[in-house]
């Protein structure tokens, strides 16, 4: 289909917008695929590069391309997800009055989800969201007709787009030589591109976008909102500013005490005050260690024996997955030690968190007699864990156990010590 | 999203052990009786790197903040030596340095400087960093307080 005919076509009013989507599907192809030849990948490549090298926001505010959000460990990275999406895409030369007809077609596309057949309005989207562009690139384009969609109609064509990203090419953003082209392309910048757009925005902000689950997009595609500026400078920056508010509210979770403070500036204030107090807690914690006097050579075997134990004990502690087998094991790893240090690892049972390994006949209960240093272990890491029975409970066991091995003075010890 | 920022109970306790073996390293080689003040403040400052070593090396290199740091203590480490045959040079130039105006820090670069590893990062970055850094800290002052506590009886 030419280019003239096009328009035609779209100036008619007896085309179903379903028609017209088709044939401006068409010729988009058509553009695409001269797009597709003169797209020089290796500037992009390079352009990428830089991008993931470069971690910071600023100055690179308007970009464009944008990283998807997987689902672990992009929320990790150091700004990827700032993302702006543009679709540009090749939907042609037009003028000016192209942009009109753009704006009623995608009203009436967009606003009826039922009118629009998915499938059609997918393989559009997916064609108009190929050339991702830079910020250079899109810096000019007038985003016109942006309006909210409803929820069901993004998780509806999210799915179909994301599939048909897969098939789609995606070109990760044009060479600066085509961008004259491009921003005349841009005058039809795609409702529908804007439609995946704003699907995938309203996805990313909702949960990871299932777009990105489906298979590896490389961009997130953000939607202005309505009555919001839509360059695509703002559209960035709209971006970074929701999630650097989103970890601040998070951030102001973790410190204590500042439900009331509201704003950055406050919220910065309390977080450097927080991790001070908490540094200088450390420097005196560290000073205290150093100015006890170490106790007698027996805490020292008490430690070194508890570091044995520790292989066995930390898979053993996320209490639910705990078997009897894995305390059985280690409870042979504790045979295996001297008898003296023995007697430390069997207060080290109290660690456990309950299973009773029927052979063993020692019930291991939560908490611990506090003469060893494992106390410290009680306390910190094992909050989850309650403390439970009877002290007589403890003492029998040890007991037992002190017996089984024949060693009675040291059970005597353990009770002295408590 | 909170999942990311949580510690697990296995890093608590790769922490604890690590610290508690490096400590047991020390007592083992300090002098038994009552420490002099000097010999208290060089404990201390051991403790403390090997407080925070031992937290950067429980979380691992999944986090900016322990890899920075962790190179940070390697590089300590190495250049210690060297480092020492050039204190009495720089001298020099620490005092021509004072005359500097100290340019106005913002809040974003005292926390850069809290957290480590944070001079490289954009603000966005920053922010997790600091929160997963906090959480590690917290950690950190529990488990060394409830030793210190244990000690101490």
């Amino acid at each position: 289909m030419n280019r003239a005919l096009l328009p035609e076509m779209l100036h008619s009013t007896d085309m179903t917008v379903l028609e017209r989507q088709r044939a401006r599907f068409k010729w988009q192809q058509e553009q695409q695929q001269q797009q597709q030849q003169q797209s020089f990948f290796g500037d992009l490549s390079g352009v990428f590069q830089l991008q993931q090298q470069h971690q910071g926001f600023q100055g690179d505010l308007g970009e464009v391309v944008t990283r998807s959000v997987k689902p672990d460990p992009s929320l990790m990275d150091n700004g990827w997800s700032d993302l702006v999406g543009f679709g540009p895409c090749g939907y042609g030369n037009y003028n000016g009055s192209g942009f009109d007809v753009n704006c009623a077609i995608s009203s009436t596309s967009s606003c009826p989800p039922a009118v629009v057949a998915p499938a059609t309005n997918a393989k559009v989207l997916a064609e108009g969201r190929e050339p991702v562009l830079s910020e250079k690139l899109n810096s000019g384009v007038a985003r016109e007709c942006l309006k909210k969609r409803k929820v069901d109609k993004v998780q509806n064509s999210t799915k179909v787009v994301a599939e048909d990203d897969s098939r789609g090419k995606r070109i990760k953003g044009c060479p600066e030589d085509g961008e004259s082209k491009n921003t005349q392309k841009n005058n039809k910048s795609s409702s529908t591109s804007k439609n995946s757009n704003k699907e995938n925005s309203a996805e990313t902000s909702k949960d990871n976008s299932k777009v990105t689950e489906v298979q590896k997009p490389d961009y997130i595609h953000v939607r202005a909102r309505r009555g919001q500026a839509t360059d695509s400078h703002s559209l960035a920056e709209r971006v970074r500013r929701e999630k650097i508010s989103e970890r601040m509210k998070y951030l102001q979770d973790l410190v204590p005490g500042c439900n009331k403070i509201t704003g950055k500036a406050g919220m910065l204030d309390e977080i450097i005050n927080y991790v001070q107090s908490l540094q200088r807690q450390v420097e005196f914690l560290s000073m205290k260690l150093a100015a006890v006097n170490p106790r007698l050579d027996f805490n020292v075997d008490n430690l070194f024996a508890k570091e044995q134990a520790f292989p066995a004990w930390a898979t053993n502690f996320p209490a639910s997955g705990m078997s009897s087998d894995m305390t059985n094991r280690a409870y042979l790893q504790f045979n295996q030690v001297q008898q003296q240090q023995q007697q430390q690892l069997v207060t080290c049972c109290g660690l456990d968190v309950g299973i009773n390994p029927p052979d063993m006949g020692l019930r291991r209960t939560i908490s611990s007699p506090r003469s060893i240093p494992e106390m410290f272990l009680d306390s910190s890491c094992f909050t989850h864990i309650q403390p439970s029975s009877t002290w007589d409970a403890d003492l029998q066991n040890l007991y037992n156990v002190a017996f089984e091995q024949g060693t009675i003075e040291a059970s005597n010890l353990l009770k002295m010590e408590m | 999203m909170t999942s990311i920022y949580q510690i697990n109970s296995a890093t608590r306790i790769r922490f604890a052990r690590r610290f508690l073996i490096s400590l047991s390293r020390m007592r083992r080689a300090s002098t038994l009786g009552p420490p002099s003040d000097e010999e208290i403040r060089t404990r201390t400052r051991r403790i403390r790197i090997v407080s925070y070593s031992s937290m950067a090396f429980a979380v691992g290199s999944s986090r900016a903040w322990s890899r920075a740091l962790v190179l940070k203590i390697r590089n300590r480490a190495r250049f210690r030596g060297i480092l020492r045959n050039k204190c009495l040079a720089s001298k020099k130039k620490r005092v021509i340095k004072r005359h500097k105006v100290s340019r106005e820090m913002s809040k974003t670069d005292m926390l850069r400087r809290l957290v480590p590893g944070g001079a490289g990062m954009g603000i966005c970055g920053l922010l997790e960093e600091t929160a997963h850094y906090m959480t590690c800290l917290a950690t950190q002052v529990k488990v060394m307080q409830s030793i210190a506590d244990h000690y101490s009886k």
